[in-house]
């Protein structure tokens, strides 16, 4: 008799399993769904940029539109992809909760993985372009822009955790969850500079944690950025690390029910 | 070992939580034997079954496994319809740790479930005897104490049918057995023991013939 393995072992497994199979169905499932992968935010950027130099914007806050406009709108979608991931991994895996080793969490954390894991691929392969261009895409204090990045991408996981099992106990907040995306992309600041905002108005939108990623982002990449004066990256950590941890706790809670019944 | 202990369980229904499905179950299963699950539809078997294979937990009171027990066989999960045969199996393989003699056991779940060239086809275009096919072979590539049936029918056509009774009654000789049937002869082939539920209760009989004779006591009356 094989002798039994230890939790942590399991749970690596069902991690490497998981993550595999996760990575093989973004990648491979309809046609040429990895090139989608990377087009997409490509597409959205060069557009946005499009629209931009259309309207003779050549630099904002100090710093060149088409990076302004490339780190911002590159970590919304860390957000917003790794947010929107985590809360339909359970649904999407139902399959593979038949096996006791596969708990919900899991497949919400590895989701979470991989999404970054993607986001970091995207970010390399645009940055590259955009050096082809002749664009300056030299951080200025890198650990700053990876600083801002993670807590974007902790903070888009706890936000999916908590809303997956909020979803779950009452259906219809995913139409609510939708219809605040769009607002959400505009009022993070990914299209105009919220240090444009004249107070009071600037601290409600300084509320959005999103908002000071996007922003700490930018000034990590250039340190003459003109960002918002209340910029504060601590508030982004501690809302993702409390959000995370409120996930986690929700589904030790009500992981089970998503997926019984 | 197998040890169930009070175990109370019910569902949370979209109001209210519902009522009990199992009121105060408990019995112990002794290594190698076979027990076949008797109850009318909706008494618990399958909840039960789910238990003791993991996938859910109950309300109250508790389940020891002391052994490998395999996942609920047969009642169409398990199998991602977006992928293909080959990764679903891959997949199986690598959760229950058999990373590095992953060829080995596709190569036996592959030749075993004859489903030829849709091995490598997404799962959802399988018809439903393909995917019990496929079900099939994946239970029988690892090696458990106890395995756990939730009417498992075979379905495909005769040969299939031969080869995988075949099989089947090899594993319950080798291994444990823990099943859920509606078939009379099927429980009578294969277990020696019998629990039979009922009102939330289970009740235990070491003859299968008592069980399923309580059982239709049960019924006339």
């Amino acid at each position: 008799m094989r002798s039994a393995r230890t939790p942590l072992a399991i749970t690596l497994s069902v991690w490497k399993a998981l993550f595999l199979r996760e990575a093989l169905s973004r990648a491979f499932t309809g046609r040429a769904a990895w090139f989608w992968l990377i087009a997409e935010p490509v597409l959205h950027v060069a557009f946005l940029m499009l629209i931009f130099a259309t309207a003779r914007i050549q630099s904002v806050g100090g710093i060149d539109m088409a990076i302004w406009l490339m780190v911002g709108l590159l970590a919304f979608f860390m957000f917003r992809r790794t947010a929107m991931q985590v809360m339909n991994a359970v649904g999407s895996n139902q399959a593979l909760f038949a096996y006791r080793q596969v708990k919900p969490v899991d497949s919400a954390l590895v989701r979470a993985g991989l999404e970054g894991f993607l986001m970091a691929i995207i970010i390399m392969i645009l940055l590259a372009g955009a050096a082809l261009f002749g664009l300056s895409v030299s951080a200025a204090d890198p650990l700053g822009v990876i600083n801002a990045f993670l807590g974007i991408w902790l903070f888009g996981l706890g936000f999916g955790l908590v809303m997956s099992v909020a979803i779950e106990l009452v259906p219809e907040l995913s139409r609510i969850i939708h219809l605040i995306m769009m607002p959400l992309y505009i009022i993070s600041g990914v299209m105009f500079p919220i240090s444009a905002v004249p107070q009071p108005y600037r601290d409600w939108l300084l509320l959005n944690p999103v908002a000071h990623g996007l922003e700490a982002a930018r000034l990590g990449f250039s340190l003459h950025y003109h960002s918002v004066p209340e910029l504060s990256v601590v508030y982004l950590h501690g809302f993702a690390l409390v959000s995370v941890f409120l996930g986690l706790a929700l589904y030790r809670q009500f992981g089970l029910r998503m997926v019984t019944q | 070992m197998i040890l169930v202990e009070d175990v109370y369980k019910r569902y949370q229904t979209d109001h209210a939580p519902g009522k009990w499905v199992l009121q105060g179950v408990s019995f112990s299963i002794p290594p190698k034997l076979n027990v076949g699950l008797i109850g009318a539809n909706g008494a618990g078997k399958s909840t039960l079954l789910r238990m003791i294979g993991g996938v859910d937990q109950p309300s109250r009171g508790r389940i020891e496994r002391n052994c490998h027990v395999s996942w609920p066989m047969g009642f169409g999960g398990g199998l991602q319809g977006s992928l293909t045969g080959r990764q679903n199996s891959k997949f199986v393989c690598r959760i229950h740790g058999h990373e590095d003699d992953i060829p080995e056991r596709i190569a036996y779940i592959q030749s075993f479930a004859e489903i030829g060239d849709a091995f490598d086809e997404p799962v959802k275009t399988y018809s439903s005897g393909m995917k019990s096919r496929l079900q099939f072979a994946l239970s029988l590539a690892f090696d458990f104490d106890v395995y756990i049936s939730d009417e498992v029918t075979v379905t495909g056509d005769a040969a299939f049918r031969n080869k995988a009774a075949t099989a089947f009654r090899q594993l319950a000789d080798r291994s444990g057995l823990i099943m859920v049937s509606h078939g009379e002869g099927t429980l009578k082939q294969f277990c020696s023991a019998g629990i039979w539920i009922h009102g939330g209760k289970a009740y235990w009989f070491d003859q299968i013939d008592d069980a399923l004779k309580a059982y239709k006591d049960s019924l006339s009356t």
